[in-house]
Parts: structure tokens; C-alpha cells; sequence
């Protein structure tokens, strides 16, 4: 009998105001303190809010993404040789850059430094650019395109979408996010740099035990307007729909999600409504956090970011709390993780972006 | 367009977009059921905003909050989701390779994987010394002209 192909996570590798590396990024994440201060990185004083989710020391996005993808195939076990014909998918902040190379020259670098010689794609989808790219990832491993690929994303806090977010009232003036919360007042940048080897059993064959498979995802549209999410969640639901569906598992197998919440009004009501569309009752009781709430949104990274704090959450049985909480809201009704990290022998997780022009996606991912 | 400013990329995106749609769809617009994809694929993004953000900031001024509500091509998609009822994946790239062929292979993804039954796949470039161009075709639906 032929086995069913799957997308793994062989290797993963992030940095975030929690630190560099995967298990800085657990730990932090645990422990649940928020990473924001006072932005030293470039001038505020023209803006509203001052604060984001920075490191305070920081290479260059090229050299950040480069070291990101070494780590996650190192940690994948992929000598030099075996990164041969690997795609590599890139998720970046399109047109043009306010340094370094543009996003397709920097795709072009990152391979040639990385040894990656198969395909790159570069996705600018804002804030679903990075789930986007796993989404198609794990769709071309499953169908048998390909064994490997590597998904890179990155966003460092930079004074041009900082001034913009400023502009646009999308920032928290309290300096907290506080995801699903009542008294939620928005966003706050973080910076995010991530890679993840995606590939079918290969890596098992090499001894490699997966952090956690992809099972499951989902990509779907509101059809509602340019910047706001539709009210009633439901491109979200059809995204978190198809996940379940691809994975063949119902609502109830899913134990724990960290949601897109950016910690703005409209957007997390939205979401709640779209949890308890495709859930159903399974809404009440999934644990629910946003870890945005800890390394703030990381725009286009976020995705990849979430993705690997998820997937090792789930591993290590813990669920990171959504920080910044006051008290519930009456449109977010869930059960938020809050206090402290929620112990748990969940197997099966789904995390959560929505951006502009009301795209939506949905990853599966599963342990064990 | 109401909700854009400063630059012609939304206006160009929409005129060549609902070009496309009206020849495929006519008033009637797509049907019910059928989930289309917006694939965009550009190189320059929107410049004449970006290169405005740019001074602004670098100037130590304040920018138009409508800026932020553009900054992304998430949002023009977004407008024309909105319009004519596209519920299927938006997805931007920055081509990697030929422009065309990147988006193809996008839409035949999304289309191949069943988030989407039909793709409008939008070129757009912008340029400082010239014309901003664009292109939109509908892939893979059951268009008629």
C-alpha cells in the first residue's frame, strides 16, 4: 500500500523580540511577558505610539533571513549537498525596500548563500504572506511537485510601516495588545524573522523526527473590503474548513489556536465569529491565545512566526497564554488562554492570519 | 477611486481587472458558487505611494492616514473581492522569473489545490519615467466571451 504523502516540519528556526532560536521562542513564549518598549531603532517623536517588539541588536533582514534558513536546515539535517533542488518560498514586504536588495533579488541571494538551487516565489500578501507560502508549500509536497522546501519570512520594525500603522490609528496607544480582551485598543509591531523545512517522509528517512506535520490548510476571500475583515468571519471559517477538511479531522480534534488577533476591535470579533462558525460549539471549550500579545504582529512573518511557536507549543504540551488581558469581551466569547500557560495532551493545532483585502488562512499542523 | 489617493496603481488595477470581468461575466457578474482568486503579481508594488511614504518619513512628517489603508496590493484586491464577489485566495508575489508565468503557476496551484475554482491573475508595474502598465486574464473559469 502507498503512503498517503505528507508535508513535516523537519526544521524550524525563529527570531523575535523573545529571543533568537526556536527554544528562546518557547520559553518566552511561556512565560508570557510582552516584549514591547520604547523603539530605539530609528525617531518616534512625530508619532503616536513609541513602542514595538524590538531587538535590540540586529543584522540586516538579508543577513537575518540567511543565518534563519542555515539554522532551520541544520536543524532539519540537510548538509549543503542535500539542500540541492530545494525551493525556497519567501515571504517579504513587496515594492520597494527601504534597504537591501528588493524582494526577488533578495530571494535570488538568499538561495545562492543557502545552497537552495530548486524554485523561489515571493509573496507579498501582507499579513498572510508567510501562511500563504506553507499553505502552498505543503499543497506541492502532498501532490508529489516536490521532497523539500524551505519557507523563509521576515519583518524587522522599520520607520516607514511603523509611520504608516501610526497614520492609519492601528496601533495600541496603551502599549499592550490585548487579543479578544475588552478595553483592546490595537497593534504592535514586533520584529519577525523565520524558516521552516517543509518536506514528505524524506526527513524520517534521514533520522530525523519531525517537530510536527502539516495536515491541514486553508485560503479563502471575505469578498468584503479593502482593509476590513467581513464581521461574520466568513472567509475565515471556509479557510479554517478547508484545513480540517485537507487533514480529514473534525472540529473536535482540535486542541488548541493561536488566532491572528492582532488585539484591534473589529478584527478579533471577527475572528471569535469565525471560530464559532466553523467550530461550532467546539468554540466554547478549544483553548484559544493570540502570541501576538507577547512578539507582537510581525506583518508579513507573522504567519511563519506563529506557525513554529505553535508547532512547538503543542510538542512540549503547553499552551502559551494570550498576555494583555483585561476581561472578556461580550463579541469574543472563548476560552483565552490566560494567568498562565495551559497544560495540555492536544495533538492537533491551528494557527490563524487575516490581512488586508480580507484574504484569510488557516494551518493544521499535529504532533505526536 | 474613493479610498485611494496619490498613486494610479489601484485606479489601473480596478480599470484592467473589471475590463477582464465584464468581458467574461458581462453585468450579470460571477456566478454563485464559484470561488475566484485574485493573483497580483508586481514588481514595483505601488512606487509613486511608496516613494511618497518615504520623503514623508524621512522628512519627519506626518503621512495621510488613507497611506496606511493602501500600503499593502492586499487592498486594491480587496476593493475588487468587495465589488464583484471574488471569494477565493488573494495572494501577491514579486516575480521571481517572468511575471506571467509566475502568476500562472499560482493560480494553477490554487486552482489544482480547490481553494479556488478561478483565478484573476493582474500584472501591474509602475515606473517613475513612465506609464504604469497592467494586464488581467481569467484563468481556468467558465467564462464565456
Amino acid at each position: 500500500m502507498v503512503e498517503a504523502r505528507v508535508a513535516q516540519l523537519t526544521g524550524v528556526y525563529a527570531v523575535s523580540a523573545l529571543g533568537r532560536g526556536a527554544d528562546a521562542q518557547l520559553t518566552r513564549v511561556l512565560a508570557g511577558v510582552p516584549a514591547f518598549g520604547p523603539v530605539g531603532r530609528f525617531d518616534t517623536a512625530a508619532r503616536r505610539v513609541t513602542v514595538a517588539a524590538t531587538l535590540p541588536e540586529i543584522a540586516t533582514l538579508t543577513d537575518e533571513l540567511a543565518v534563519a534558513i542555515d539554522a532551520a536546515c541544520r536543524a532539519a539535517g540537510l548538509d549543503r549537498a542535500q539542500r540541492t533542488g530545494c525551493a525556497l518560498l519567501l515571504a517579504v514586504h513587496g515594492g520597494p525596500p527601504a534597504s537591501g536588495p528588493a524582494p526577488a533579488v533578495l530571494a535570488g541571494q538568499l538561495a545562492a548563500r543557502c545552497g537552495l538551487s530548486g524554485h523561489t516565489r515571493v509573496y507579498t500578501s501582507a499579513c498572510v504572506s508567510a501562511s500563504t507560502a506553507v499553505a502552498d508549500a505543503a499543497a506541492r509536497i502532498t501532490r508529489g511537485d516536490v521532497e523539500r522546501v524551505v519557507v523563509a519570512a521576515g519583518y524587522l520594525v522599520e520607520a516607514d510601516q511603523f509611520a504608516l500603522f501610526d497614520a492609519g490609528r492601528a496601533l495600541a496607544v496603551d502599549g499592550a495588545v490585548r487579543p479578544f480582551s475588552a478595553g483592546r485598543r490595537g497593534l504592535l509591531l514586533g520584529d519577525g524573522v523565520a524558516a521552516v523545512v517543509l518536506e514528505s517522509s524524506t526527513g524520517r528517512r534521514r533520522g530525523v523526527e519531525p517537530v510536527a506535520t502539516v495536515l491541514g490548510w486553508g485560503r479563502a476571500g471575505d469578498a468584503f473590503h479593502p482593509c476590513q475583515p467581513e464581521p461574520g468571519g466568513t472567509g475565515l471559517a471556509r479557510a479554517v474548513g478547508g484545513a480540517l477538511r485537507r487533514a480529514g479531522l473534525p472540529p473536535e480534534s482540535v486542541g488548541y489556536v493561536n488566532a491572528n488577533a492582532t488585539g484591534t476591535a473589529q478584527s478579533d470579533a471577527a475572528e471569535a465569529a469565525a471560530l464559532r462558525r466553523a467550530l461550532g460549539e467546539h468554540a466554547d471549550r478549544v483553548p484559544v491565545s493570540s502570541t501576538k500579545s507577547v512578539h507582537g504582529h510581525a506583518l508579513e512573518a507573522s504567519g511563519l512566526l506563529e506557525l513554529v511557536v505553535t508547532a512547538l507549543a503543542l510538542r512540549h504540551g503547553e499552551l502559551p497564554v494570550n498576555a494583555g488581558w483585561l476581561g472578556p469581551d461580550d463579541s469574543c466569547l472563548l476560552n483565552v488562554v490566560r494567568d498562565r500557560p495551559h497544560r495540555t495532551e492536544a495533538t492537533h493545532a491551528l494557527t490563524l492570519n487575516a490581512a488586508f483585502g480580507g484574504a484569510n488562512t488557516a494551518l493544521l499542523v499535529g504532533v505526536g | 477611486m474613493p479610498g485611494f489617493v496619490h498613486s494610479d496603481f489601484a485606479p489601473v488595477v480596478v480599470a484592467v481587472a473589471e475590463r477582464c470581468l465584464r468581458r467574461g461575466y458581462g453585468s450579470a457578474g460571477v456566478p454563485a458558487g464559484v470561488r475566484t482568486g485574485i493573483v497580483l503579481v508586481s514588481a514595483s508594488g505601488d512606487l509613486a505611494s511608496a516613494r511618497h511614504v518615504r520623503a514623508t518619513v524621512e522628512a519627519g512628517g506626518r503621512i495621510g492616514p488613507l497611506f496606511f489603508f493602501q500600503s499593502v496590493p492586499n487592498s486594491v484586491a480587496g476593493h475588487l473581492a468587495a465589488r464583484w464577489n471574488l471569494r477565493g485566495p488573494v495572494v501577491c508575489l514579486s516575480p521571481t522569473g517572468d511575471p506571467y508565468t509566475d502568476g500562472v503557476a499560482e493560480a494553477d496551484l490554487l486552482r489544482d489545490d480547490g481553494d479556488a475554482d478561478e483565478v484573476l491573475l493582474i500584472l501591474i508595474e509602475q515606473a517613475p519615467d513612465k506609464p504604469t502598465e497592467a494586464v488581467a486574464v481569467l484563468l481556468g473559469g467558465g467564462a464565456r466571451p
